[in-house]
Protein backbone atom coordinates (compact mmCIF):
# COMPACT_ATOMS: atom_id res chain seq x y z
CA UNK A 1 0.00 0.00 0.00
CA UNK A 2 1.35 3.78 -0.55
CA UNK A 3 1.01 3.77 3.24
CA UNK A 4 3.91 2.05 3.92
CA UNK A 5 7.26 2.77 4.82
CA UNK A 6 9.46 2.13 1.54
CA UNK A 7 12.76 0.40 3.65
CA UNK A 8 9.78 -2.36 5.45
CA UNK A 9 11.43 -5.97 4.95
CA UNK A 10 9.34 -7.71 2.58
CA UNK A 11 9.61 -11.62 1.30
CA UNK A 12 7.86 -12.00 -2.23
CA UNK A 13 8.03 -15.40 -2.07
CA UNK A 14 5.59 -17.97 -1.57
CA UNK A 15 6.04 -21.92 -1.10
CA UNK A 16 4.66 -23.78 -3.85
CA UNK A 17 2.38 -22.75 -6.39
CA UNK A 18 -0.25 -19.71 -6.73
CA UNK A 19 -3.11 -20.91 -6.36
CA UNK A 20 -5.80 -19.01 -8.43
CA UNK A 21 -7.93 -18.14 -4.87
CA UNK A 22 -4.92 -16.26 -3.45
CA UNK A 23 -5.73 -13.81 -6.60
CA UNK A 24 -9.50 -13.62 -6.30
CA UNK A 25 -8.41 -12.89 -2.31
CA UNK A 26 -6.18 -10.76 -3.19
CA UNK A 27 -8.55 -8.44 -5.50
CA UNK A 28 -11.24 -8.84 -2.62
CA UNK A 29 -9.47 -7.25 -0.38
CA UNK A 30 -9.26 -3.55 -2.42
CA UNK A 31 -12.97 -3.68 -1.92
CA UNK A 32 -12.51 -1.31 0.92
CA UNK A 33 -10.32 1.08 -1.29
CA UNK A 34 -12.80 3.01 -2.99
CA UNK A 35 -10.18 5.49 -4.52
CA UNK A 36 -8.91 3.09 -6.78
CA UNK A 37 -10.46 2.78 -10.39
CA UNK A 38 -8.51 -0.28 -11.96
CA UNK A 39 -6.06 -3.06 -11.34
CA UNK A 40 -4.19 -4.84 -13.32
CA UNK A 41 -2.47 -8.04 -12.83
CA UNK A 42 -0.05 -10.12 -14.68
CA UNK A 43 0.31 -14.18 -14.04
CA UNK A 44 3.27 -16.07 -14.45
CA UNK A 45 2.22 -19.82 -15.15
CA UNK A 46 4.51 -22.72 -16.17
CA UNK A 47 4.70 -23.54 -19.85
CA UNK A 48 5.01 -27.03 -21.12
CA UNK A 49 7.68 -26.08 -23.52
CA UNK A 50 8.79 -28.90 -25.86
CA UNK A 51 12.97 -29.26 -25.53
CA UNK A 52 14.49 -29.20 -29.07
CA UNK A 53 15.01 -32.77 -30.13
CA UNK A 54 17.57 -35.02 -29.86
CA UNK A 55 17.99 -35.50 -33.87
CA UNK A 56 17.07 -39.28 -33.74
CA UNK A 57 13.49 -39.05 -34.21
CA UNK A 58 13.11 -39.93 -30.63
CA UNK A 59 9.85 -37.44 -29.01
CA UNK A 60 11.59 -33.99 -27.72
CA UNK A 61 10.86 -33.95 -23.31
CA UNK A 62 8.49 -31.37 -22.83
CA UNK A 63 8.52 -29.45 -19.32
CA UNK A 64 6.64 -31.29 -16.87
CA UNK A 65 7.95 -28.43 -14.15
CA UNK A 66 10.48 -25.81 -12.48
CA UNK A 67 12.06 -25.99 -9.45
CA UNK A 68 12.62 -22.47 -8.47
CA UNK A 69 15.24 -21.53 -6.22
CA UNK A 70 15.99 -17.69 -5.65
CA UNK A 71 19.13 -15.66 -3.12
CA UNK A 72 16.46 -14.24 -1.35
CA UNK A 73 17.81 -11.94 0.63
CA UNK A 74 19.03 -10.18 -2.85
CA UNK A 75 15.97 -10.81 -4.62
CA UNK A 76 14.05 -9.06 -1.77
CA UNK A 77 16.27 -6.34 -1.72
CA UNK A 78 16.50 -5.82 -5.41
CA UNK A 79 12.36 -6.19 -5.14
CA UNK A 80 12.29 -3.01 -3.06
CA UNK A 81 14.12 -1.17 -5.17
CA UNK A 82 11.81 -1.72 -7.99
CA UNK A 83 8.77 -0.86 -6.25
CA UNK A 84 10.61 2.15 -5.15
CA UNK A 85 11.34 2.90 -8.70
CA UNK A 86 7.71 1.70 -9.62
CA UNK A 87 6.25 4.54 -7.18
CA UNK A 88 8.71 7.43 -8.37
CA UNK A 89 7.41 7.01 -11.85
CA UNK A 90 3.91 6.24 -11.17
CA UNK A 91 3.05 8.36 -8.23
CA UNK A 92 -0.58 8.06 -8.35
CA UNK A 93 -0.24 4.01 -7.97
CA UNK A 94 -2.49 2.87 -4.70
CA UNK A 95 -0.77 -0.57 -3.95
CA UNK A 96 1.33 -2.44 -6.04
CA UNK A 97 1.91 -6.44 -4.63
CA UNK A 98 4.21 -8.98 -5.73
CA UNK A 99 4.68 -12.80 -5.50
CA UNK A 100 6.95 -15.46 -6.48
CA UNK A 101 6.97 -18.52 -5.80
CA UNK A 102 9.57 -21.44 -4.58
CA UNK A 103 9.54 -24.93 -4.64
CA UNK A 104 8.58 -27.17 -7.62
CA UNK A 105 5.64 -25.91 -10.05
CA UNK A 106 4.05 -28.19 -12.73
CA UNK A 107 3.45 -27.39 -15.73
CA UNK A 108 -0.19 -24.80 -15.69
CA UNK A 109 0.04 -23.81 -12.12
CA UNK A 110 0.90 -20.38 -11.44
CA UNK A 111 4.63 -19.16 -10.21
CA UNK A 112 4.75 -15.17 -10.14
CA UNK A 113 1.69 -12.59 -10.13
CA UNK A 114 2.42 -8.61 -10.58
CA UNK A 115 -0.49 -6.61 -8.88
CA UNK A 116 -0.94 -2.65 -9.02
CA UNK A 117 -4.40 -0.68 -8.34
CA UNK A 118 -4.23 2.95 -9.24
CA UNK A 119 -7.50 5.47 -9.61
CA UNK A 120 -7.41 5.05 -13.73
CA UNK A 121 -6.07 2.31 -15.94
CA UNK A 122 -2.99 4.10 -17.23
CA UNK A 123 -0.48 4.12 -14.44
CA UNK A 124 -1.48 0.20 -13.55
CA UNK A 125 -0.88 -1.34 -16.48
CA UNK A 126 2.66 0.62 -17.02
CA UNK A 127 3.81 -0.08 -13.57
CA UNK A 128 2.26 -3.76 -13.89
CA UNK A 129 4.60 -4.26 -17.57
CA UNK A 130 7.85 -2.24 -15.97
CA UNK A 131 8.08 -4.62 -12.84
CA UNK A 132 7.11 -7.98 -14.46
CA UNK A 133 10.49 -7.29 -17.27
CA UNK A 134 12.82 -5.80 -14.22
CA UNK A 135 12.07 -8.58 -11.70
CA UNK A 136 12.92 -11.00 -14.80
CA UNK A 137 15.49 -9.01 -15.32
CA UNK A 138 17.22 -8.22 -11.83
CA UNK A 139 16.04 -10.99 -9.50
CA UNK A 140 18.21 -13.84 -8.79
CA UNK A 141 15.70 -16.58 -9.39
CA UNK A 142 17.01 -19.77 -10.59
CA UNK A 143 14.55 -21.94 -12.74
CA UNK A 144 15.60 -26.08 -12.99
CA UNK A 145 13.27 -27.23 -16.02
CA UNK A 146 12.25 -30.73 -15.12
CA UNK A 147 11.65 -32.85 -18.21
CA UNK A 148 9.34 -35.26 -18.99
CA UNK A 149 11.78 -38.04 -19.42
CA UNK A 150 13.11 -37.22 -15.59
CA UNK A 151 16.40 -35.14 -17.12
CA UNK A 152 16.19 -31.28 -16.26
CA UNK A 153 17.86 -28.27 -17.94
CA UNK A 154 18.49 -24.90 -16.13
CA UNK A 155 16.21 -22.27 -17.54
CA UNK A 156 17.97 -18.39 -18.27
CA UNK A 157 15.94 -15.73 -18.93
CA UNK A 158 16.39 -13.52 -22.43
CA UNK B 1 35.04 -16.19 3.21
CA UNK B 2 32.32 -18.53 2.23
CA UNK B 3 30.91 -18.06 -1.40
CA UNK B 4 27.30 -18.81 -1.57
CA UNK B 5 26.35 -20.51 -4.94
CA UNK B 6 23.05 -21.11 -6.44
CA UNK B 7 21.59 -22.83 -9.30
CA UNK B 8 23.51 -24.75 -11.71
CA UNK B 9 26.62 -23.56 -10.10
CA UNK B 10 26.14 -25.09 -6.75
CA UNK B 11 24.56 -28.14 -8.66
CA UNK B 12 28.39 -28.13 -10.65
CA UNK B 13 29.81 -27.90 -7.13
CA UNK B 14 27.56 -30.09 -5.48
CA UNK B 15 27.46 -27.66 -2.35
CA UNK B 16 25.15 -24.35 -1.65
CA UNK B 17 28.38 -23.11 -0.34
CA UNK B 18 32.52 -22.90 -0.71
CA UNK B 19 35.24 -21.53 1.42
CA UNK B 20 36.97 -19.47 -0.84
CA UNK B 21 40.62 -17.25 -0.04
CA UNK B 22 40.09 -14.40 -2.70
CA UNK B 23 41.90 -10.65 -1.86
CA UNK B 24 39.89 -9.70 -4.90
CA UNK B 25 36.69 -10.60 -7.23
CA UNK B 26 39.73 -11.63 -9.84
CA UNK B 27 41.34 -14.21 -7.65
CA UNK B 28 37.84 -15.21 -6.30
CA UNK B 29 37.13 -16.16 -10.13
CA UNK B 30 40.30 -18.09 -10.72
CA UNK B 31 40.10 -19.78 -7.34
CA UNK B 32 36.19 -21.24 -8.42
CA UNK B 33 37.65 -22.52 -11.89
CA UNK B 34 40.27 -24.16 -9.65
CA UNK B 35 37.45 -25.36 -7.30
CA UNK B 36 34.64 -26.19 -9.50
CA UNK B 37 35.09 -28.00 -12.30
CA UNK B 38 33.53 -26.62 -15.62
CA UNK B 39 32.59 -23.34 -14.13
CA UNK B 40 34.47 -21.11 -16.69
CA UNK B 41 31.90 -22.58 -19.38
CA UNK B 42 29.06 -21.49 -17.47
CA UNK B 43 28.14 -17.37 -17.47
CA UNK B 44 27.79 -16.14 -14.13
CA UNK B 45 27.97 -12.91 -11.77
CA UNK B 46 29.26 -12.32 -8.79
CA UNK B 47 27.23 -10.72 -6.21
CA UNK B 48 29.04 -9.01 -3.12
CA UNK B 49 27.03 -7.44 -0.18
CA UNK B 50 23.57 -8.58 -2.85
CA UNK B 51 24.61 -6.26 -5.52
CA UNK B 52 26.18 -7.38 -8.55
CA UNK B 53 29.31 -6.37 -9.55
CA UNK B 54 31.22 -6.51 -12.65
CA UNK B 55 34.69 -4.29 -12.29
CA UNK B 56 37.24 -6.23 -10.45
CA UNK B 57 37.24 -5.33 -6.36
CA UNK B 58 39.14 -6.19 -3.39
CA UNK B 59 37.62 -8.04 -0.89
CA UNK B 60 38.23 -8.05 2.73
CA UNK B 61 36.56 -11.24 3.46
CA UNK B 62 34.00 -9.93 5.41
CA UNK B 63 31.59 -9.30 2.65
CA UNK B 64 28.67 -11.76 1.88
CA UNK B 65 29.61 -13.16 -1.82
CA UNK B 66 27.81 -15.19 -4.26
CA UNK B 67 27.70 -16.95 -7.63
CA UNK B 68 25.05 -16.12 -9.48
CA UNK B 69 23.87 -17.83 -12.78
CA UNK B 70 21.78 -16.73 -15.14
CA UNK B 71 18.67 -15.48 -13.94
CA UNK B 72 15.24 -17.55 -14.64
CA UNK B 73 12.46 -15.68 -12.56
CA UNK B 74 8.88 -14.91 -13.93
Amino acid sequence: MSTTPPHRKRNIFVKGAIPPSFIAESIAKHATRTDIGAHEIFLGQVRSDAMSGTGDGSMAPTVSAIEYTAYRDMANEQMNAIREEAFARWPQMTCLHVHHSQGVIKAGELCFMVFASSPHRQQAREAVAYVTDEVKKRLPIFGKEILSDTTHVWKRNT
Amino acid sequence: MDVLLFGMVAEKAGAISIAVEARSLVELRRELSERIPGIERLSYAIAVDRQVIHEDRALTGTEEIAVLPPFAGG
